[in-house]
C-alpha cells in the first residue's frame, strides 16, 4: 500500500491539488510534461473577476 | 506556483511524461518519462546568461508565436523550475554543428549535452488527472480566416499582447504592424550589407552604382565581379522599394482601439464541439476591460448569442465593464470575416435584434476559442484506463463529480469538462480529498483508529 | 526575549552579483565599500550567486567564524529567496527572524538597467535601510498552537454533508447541526435533478442515510448555533439543541448554510397558483400536473439581474430548461416555452440539457428587459425579435424562475463567526479566484449555495473541497504561524477602545477586561501581521513585531544620512 499520490499536469487544478495533499502531509510527484509549470493561467495576464494578476 | 516548487512534500517532475502505469487504488506502480533537459537541475541557478548569449532563436510557443526565444531557454520568465532547457530541435551542438557557447558562459556548469531521458518508478495509492485543455484551433472555421488574416488573432494570443511581460510590454500592436516591422528590421540588416557591398564596388571602379548599372544594362559584359555588382544593385533597388511600402504602411501604425471579439468559435457549432465552453464570455469581457484600461479610448463590440456571465461577481463585473469600458453587445453569430482596406478585419453578421445584416470594419479581431479536450488524452484515458464522455473529456457524473470510471483515478479541472479558475481550484480540492480517502483508508494503524 | 546591547551588534552584508542579472548593471565594489561603513557591520562579502549552494555555505561560515547575529542579503526578491536564506541562518544556529533582505534585482538593475549611477545609488540607499532595520530585529519564535481534530458542519444539506461524510471517512470527529426537522436540505423539496433527472429525494436518502450510520458524525437537528469563542484549532462553540444548549471544542468549522429561493410577491401576478416559482413548479410535478395544463411559459430572471439584485444566480436557467424537458417527456400535449434573456447553459452537461429541450419542442423567445413580457388572464405577451412583433402566448400555467438569495440568517451567522458576506449576503470567500472555499479567516470554510447558488455537481465538489481544505490543520494536529504579528508593546497606552478589532479580517484582537482596564488582546494564531490594527492605533500601542515604529525611522533616518 501507497502513501503517496501522482499528480498529473501543472496547471492551477494540479498546483492546488498537489497543495493540498502536500499540506495533509502526503508526498505528492507532480508531472508536468513542459518545462515549467503554471499551465494556462501563467499565460493570462490578469484574471476575472478581480482583475489582479494570474500568478 | 512557487509553494509548490518549495514544498517539501512534493516531488516536481516537470518536462515529464507518464509513461506507464499499472495496478489499482491504494497500489498503483507509475512509470515517469523524465525527459533530458541538457542541463544540470542542482547546479543551474536560473541566472539566465546562457539564454542571452545563445546564438539561435526560435518562435515562443509561450507567447503563442508572437515573440521569440532562444535554444536554450526559460519557459517562461518565472517559471517554477527556473532551471533552464536546451531545445533538443534547434540546438545547434546537439544537431552535430560547432558552437558550445552555453556551456562556456555557464559559471555554474550546468549544461551537460549528454544528458539522457531518465525512466522513474513510483509507487502510489491514488493518481490525479489535471491535464488541463487545449485551445481549439480556429483555422478549422473557414469563414473566420484565421492566419489568412494578420489581424484576426485568438483570445490566448491577444492575452499575451496585453500581458506587461509579453512580446510588445502590453501595447495592443496589431500583428500586421509587428510583422511588418520585423520584416522592415530584417530588410534594413540586408540592405545595410548590400550597401557596404556597393560601396566597395564604386570605390574600386571609381563611379556611382547607378553609372554602372546604366551602362551595363546597355552593354553587358560577362565579368564576375561586374556581374555581381549589378545583381547587388538590382536587389539593393528592389528591397528599397519594399522598404518604402512597408515603411508606408507601418508609418501611422497605432495600437489598436476597435477591437472585436467573436464568442462561441468552435463552441456550441455542431461542425466541432456541441458544448459550451464556459468560461469565454468572461474572458473576452476581461480582455476588452484590460485593453480599455491600457488605452481608455478603446472600443469593443462583443458579438454573441447568449452572454453568459455566470459565476460569483460575473454579471456585476460585466456591467461594469460595459459602462466603463466601452463595451457592446451584439446578439447574433457572426457569418464571416473578410479583409478590408488597412488590413482591418471586417465582420459580417447578423444583428438578431434588428433583424439585419451588417458589416463593420475593426482594427483588430478576437477569438474566443473553445476550451478543447487536450491533445494526447485519449493515450492518457488509455493509460490511465479511465473513461472519457462524448468529446474527449474524462467521464464523471454528477454525483461524483471528480471519480473517474477507475477507482483511485481522479480528475479535476478542465480535464473533465470546461470550467472557469474558482472552479477548478474548488475541484483540484475535491479530488485532493478523495484522493486523501484513498490513502488513508490504506493506512492499517489510521483503520483501527477509526474502528 | 534576548535582546543584544546595541554594542553587541554583528552584522554580516551578503551582496548578490546574480551572475550579471545585478553585478552587470550596477557598480558592486561600491556597494560593498559602502556596507562597510556602515553601523554594526562587521563583515561584507559579494557572492557569484548567494544563493547557490556555495553562496549558502558562505552565509554559515560568516554566522559562525565571524560570530555574525544579524544578516543582511541584498539580492533578489524575498518572495523567492526569503525562506532559503532564513532557513540557512537557522541551519547555522541563528533565530531566522534575525534575517533582513534588500532587493537590489527587482528594484536596480531591472528597473534602471540603463541608468548605473543612480541605479548604484537607489542601491545604496536600500542597504542602508536593511541594515539599519537588522540592527532592530529581534528574534521570533514559530507559533504553535494545537488543533482540536472535531469538525462542526453548519447546515445539513448536500454540500454540508458531503462534507462531513468525506472528513468522517478521514477519521475525524464531525459535529453537524441542522436547524430542520430533517437532514437533506434543499433536495427535500426539488422533484429531479438535471442532467440526469435523478430522484433527488433518493439522493438525500442514500447520503442521510451514510451520515446517520457513520460511528464518526454527530448530528443535531433543529438545532442552531448560538455563540462560537476562540480560533482555529480552539473553537468554543454553543449549540442549542432540541436537549439544551450543548458547549462543544470544535478545530474547524465548515459553513455549508445554503440559500434560499426568492418569493416574487408583485412580480408577473404572482399568486403561487396560476403564476408560481420553479420552486413550487418542483413540487407540483412530483404531485403530478393538473391535466387542465396545456400551456406553460415560464419567465427567467425574475428579480434578478435589475437594479435591486444585479446579480445572476447561475442555476435559474438549467433549473428551467429541466423542468420543461420533464413536463414535455410526462405530458407531451403540454407546451412549453422559455422567455429568458441569455440562456445560461454553461458547460458540457447545460448545453447538452439545451439542445435535448429544443429537440423536446421546448419553445426559447428572447425577450428585452427593458419591453419585458406581460402576464394576463389566460395569455403572455412578449416582443418576438425575430418575428419583429408582439404576440401573446396561451398560458395555463406561468412559472416565475427566480434567483436563489442569501438566507436571511446569513448575516447572523456572518457575525457569529465574523466572516464577511459580500453586497448579495452570499458569504465572502478568502479569494474570489484562489480560495474559493477558505474564509479569511483561518479555520473556517464554506461550500454550497451558501457561497453562491450551486447546483448538485458543483455542491458536491466544492463539500469535498471545502473537507480537504479543512482537513489540513485537522491532520496536522497543530498550526504553525508567521511570528510576524502584531503586538500590543505599549499596554498602558491601550484604552481598549476596540477600533482595531473592528476593522481586523481575520478575527485576531479582542478587547479583554484586565487588571488594567479594558485592553486589547491579540490572538497570535489568527494574527497574519497584515499590520491595519498598527496602522489605526491612535495610541500606538500595537505594533507589529518585525516592522516595528522604531525599525521603520531606523530605515528612514539611514535613507537621509546615506546621502552625507
Amino acid at each position: 500500500m501507497s502513501k503517496e499520490v501522482l499528480v498529473i499536469g501543472g496547471g492551477i487544478a494540479g498546483m492546488q491539488a498537489s497543495l493540498d495533499l502536500a499540506d495533509m502531509g502526503i508526498r505528492v510527484h507532480l508531472v508536468e510534461k513542459l518545462p515549467s509549470i503554471g499551465g494556462k493561467m501563467a499565460q493570462l495576464d490578469k484574471t476575472f473577476p478581480t482583475n489582479d494578476c494570474a500568478i | 506556483m512557487l509553494d509548490v516548487g518549495r514544498h517539501p512534500n512534493i516531488d516536481l517532475l516537470a518536462y515529464s511524461e507518464v509513461q506507464h502505469i499499472e495496478g489499482q487504488a491504494g497500489n498503483f506502480k507509475v512509470t515517469v518519462r523524465k525527459k533530458a533537459r541538457y542541463v544540470d537541475e542542482d547546479k543551474c541557478t536560473g541566472c539566465g546568461l546562457c539564454s542571452e548569449k545563445c546564438p539561435t532563436t526560435v518562435v515562443d510557443a509561450f507567447n503563442e508565436g508572437l515573440g521569440m526565444r532562444r535554444a536554450v531557454y526559460a519557459y517562461f520568465a518565472q517559471g517554477i523550475p527556473s532551471t533552464r532547457t536546451i531545445d533538443p530541435d534547434h540546438c545547434r551542438q546537439l544537431n552535430g554543428k560547432k558552437c558550445g557557447i552555453c556551456q562556456k558562459v555557464c559559471q555554474a556548469g550546468a549544461i551537460d549535452y549528454t544528458q539522457q531521458d531518465r525512466l522513474i518508478e513510483l509507487q502510489v495509492g491514488a493518481v490525479i488527472a489535471a491535464v488541463g485543455y487545449d485551445v481549439f484551433d480556429p483555422a478549422q472555421i473557414a469563414e473566420y480566416r484565421y492566419r489568412e488574416i494578420e489581424n484576426v488573432v485568438t483570445a490566448i494570443e491577444f492575452e499575451r499582447l496585453l500581458s506587461a511581460s509579453g512580446p510588445t510590454s502590453g501595447h495592443v500592436y496589431r500583428p500586421s504592424d509587428l510583422n511588418a516591422k520585423a520584416e522592415i528590421q530584417v530588410l534594413e540588416k540586408q540592405a545595410a550589407k548590400s550597401g557596404r557591398m556597393l560601396a566597395r564596388f564604386e570605390k574600386k571602379y571609381g563611379r556611382t552604382s547607378a553609372d554602372f548599372f546604366m551602362q551595363y544594362q546597355a552593354a553587358p559584359t560577362d565579368d564576375a565581379d561586374q556581374e555581381k555588382w549589378a545583381r547587388v544593385y538590382q536587389e539593393d533597388l528592389a528591397r528599397k522599394e519594399r522598404l518604402a511600402a512597408l515603411n508606408d504602411a507601418v508609418k501611422d501604425a497605432a495600437t489598436a482601439k476597435r477591437l472585436a471579439f467573436i464568442q462561441c468559435v468552435g463552441s456550441r457549432d455542431f461542425r466541432f464541439y456541441p458544448f459550451c465552453s464556459g468560461y469565454c464570455c468572461m474572458h473576452s469581457i476581461k480582455e476588452a476591460i484590460i485593453a480599455n484600461e491600457h488605452e481608455p479610448q478603446t472600443v469593443s463590440t462583443i458579438f454573441g448569442m447568449d452572454i453568459r456571465a455566470v459565476g460569483k461577481g460575473f454579471e456585476e463585473y460585466k456591467i461594469r465593464g460595459g459602462n466603463k469600458s466601452g463595451i457592446t453587445y451584439v446578439r447574433g453569430r457572426v457569418a464571416e470575416i473578410i479583409e478590408g482596406p488597412g488590413r482591418n478585419p471586417v465582420v459580417v453578421y447578423e444583428d438578431t435584434r434588428t433583424r439585419s445584416v451588417k458589416q463593420e470594419a475593426f482594427d483588430l479581431v478576437i477569438l474566443a476559442t473553445a476550451c478543447a479536450p487536450t491533445r494526447g488524452i485519449a493515450e492518457l484515458a488509455a493509460t490511465l484506463n479511465v473513461a472519457l464522455d462524448d468529446y474527449g473529456f474524462i467521464k464523471t457524473v454528477p454525483s461524483a463529480p471528480v471519480d473517474t470510471s477507475m477507482r483511485g483515478i481522479f480528475v479535476c479541472g478542465c480535464a473533465g469538462a470546461p470550467m472557469d479558475v474558482p472552479e477548478s481550484v474548488a475541484q483540484a480540492s475535491s479530488a485532493a480529498e478523495r484522493a486523501a480517502e484513498i490513502i488513508f483508508q490504506s493506512d492499517p494503524v489510521k483503520e483501527k483508529a477509526v474502528a | 526575549m534576548p535582546e543584544n546591547h546595541a554594542s553587541d551588534i554583528r552584522i554580516g552584508v551578503f551582496i548578490c552579483h546574480c551572475g550579471s542579472n545585478i553585478a552587470g548593471y550596477l557598480d558592486m565594489e561600491a556597494l560593498a565599500d559602502f556596507a562597510e561603513t556602515r553601523p554594526h557591520v562587521v563583515f561584507v562579502q559579494r557572492n557569484l550567486y548567494t544563493c547557490s549552494e556555495s553562496g549558502i555555505n558562505e552565509i554559515k561560515k560568516g554566522i559562525q567564524e565571524q560570530d555574525l547575529n544579524r544578516v543582511v542579503v541584498a539580492s533578489c526578491t524575498p518572495r523567492t529567496h526569503e525562506p532559503l536564506f532564513r532557513s540557512s541562518c537557522a541551519e547555522a544556529g541563528l533565530n531566522p527572524y534575525l534575517f533582513e533582505m534588500v532587493n537590489i534585482r527587482d528594484q536596480c538593475s531591472w528597473v534602471h538597467m540603463q541608468e548605473k549611477t543612480d541605479a548604484t545609488e537607489k542601491a545604496r540607499e536600500l542597504i542602508g535601510m536593511g541594515i539599519a532595520k537588522a540592527a532592530l530585529l529581534q528574534p521570533q519564535e514559530i507559533i504553535l498552537s494545537e488543533v482540536q481534530t472535531r469538525a462542526l458542519v453548519i447546515g445539513g444539506g448536500i454540500a454540508g454533508l458531503t462534507a462531513s461524510l468525506s472528513l468522517a471517512r478521514r477519521g475525524y470527529e464531525v459535529v453537524v447541526v441542522e436547524k430542520d426537522q430533517a437532514l437533506g436540505g434543499m433536495l427535500n423539496h426539488l422533484y429531479k435533478l438535471g442532467p440526469q433527472m435523478q430522484a433527488a429525494k433518493e439522493l438525500a436518502a442514500e447520503t442521510v442515510q451514510k451520515v446517520n450510520a457513520h460511528p464518526k458524525i454527530t448530528v443535531f437537528t433543529r438545532a442552531h448555533v448560538t455563540q462560537v469563542k476562540g480560533f482555529i484549532g480552539k473553537f468554543e462553540v454553543t449549540v442549542e439543541t432540541q436537549s439544551g444548549a450543548k458547549k462543544i471544542d470544535i478545530g474547524i468549522i465548515i459553513v455549508a448554510t445554503g440559500a434560499q429561493p426568492l418569493v416574487p410577491e408583485g412580480l408577473y401576478g404572482y399568486d403561487g397558483k396560476r403564476t408560481v416559482t420553479q420552486f413550487q413548479l418542483e413540487t407540483m410535478l412530483a404531485k403530478g400536473l393538473d391535466a387542465a395544463v396545456r400551456h406553460v411559459v415560464m419567465i427567467q430572471c425574475v428579480g434578478s439581474r435589475n437594479d435591486e439584485r444585479p446579480f445572476c444566480a447561475k442555476i435559474c436557467c438549467q433549473t428551467a430548461v429541466k423542468n420543461a424537458i420533464l413536463i414535455r417527456r410526462q405530458y407531451p400535449e403540454t407546451k412549453v416555452s422559455i422567455l429568458y434573456r441569455d440562456m445560461q447553459m454553461y458547460g458540457v452537461e447545460n448545453e447538452a440539457m439545451f439542445r435535448d429541450s429544443k429537440a423536446a419542442g421546448v419553445r426559447y423567445i428572447n425577450y428585452d428587459p427593458a419591453d419585458p413580457p406581460q402576464v394576463k388572464a389566460d395569455k403572455v405577451g412578449v416582443y418576438h425579435p425575430l418575428l419583429g412583433r408582439k404576440m401573446e402566448l396561451a398560458a395555463d400555467l406561468v412559472v416565475l424562475s427566480t434567483p436563489l438569495l442569501a438566507r436571511e440568517d446569513a448575516h447572523e451567522t456572518s457575525q457569529l463567526l465574523r466572516v464577511p458576506v459580500n453586497e448579495n449576503g452570499f458569504f465572502l470567500e478568502g479569494h474570489v479566484k484562489l480560495k474559493p472555499l477558505d474564509f479569511a479567516t483561518d479555520g473556517i470554510f464554506l461550500c454550497g449555495s451558501a457561497r453562491f447558488p450551486a447546483n448538485i455537481r458543483e455542491a458536491v465538489a466544492q463539500g469535498l473541497g471545502a473537507a480537504a481544505r479543512a482537513s489540513i490543520p485537522l491532520s496536522k494536529g497543530s498550526v504553525e504561524v508567521e511570528p510576524i504579528i502584531s503586538v500590543l508593546a505599549d499596554e498602558d497606552a491601550c484604552r481598549g477602545c476596540g477600533l482595531c478589532v473592528a476593522l481586523c479580517p481575520y478575527g485576531a484582537l479582542e478587547v479583554r477586561q484586565t487588571e488594567k482596564g479594558r485592553k486589547v488582546h491579540v490572538i497570535n494564531v489568527a494574527c497574519k501581521g497584515c499590520g491595519i490594527c498598527a496602522a489605526t492605533c491612535y495610541q500606538h500601542a500595537l505594533s507589529i513585531n518585525s516592522f516595528t515604529d522604531r525599525q521603520i525611522e531606523a530605515q528612514i533616518d539611514a535613507f537621509l544620512t546615506v546621502h552625507p
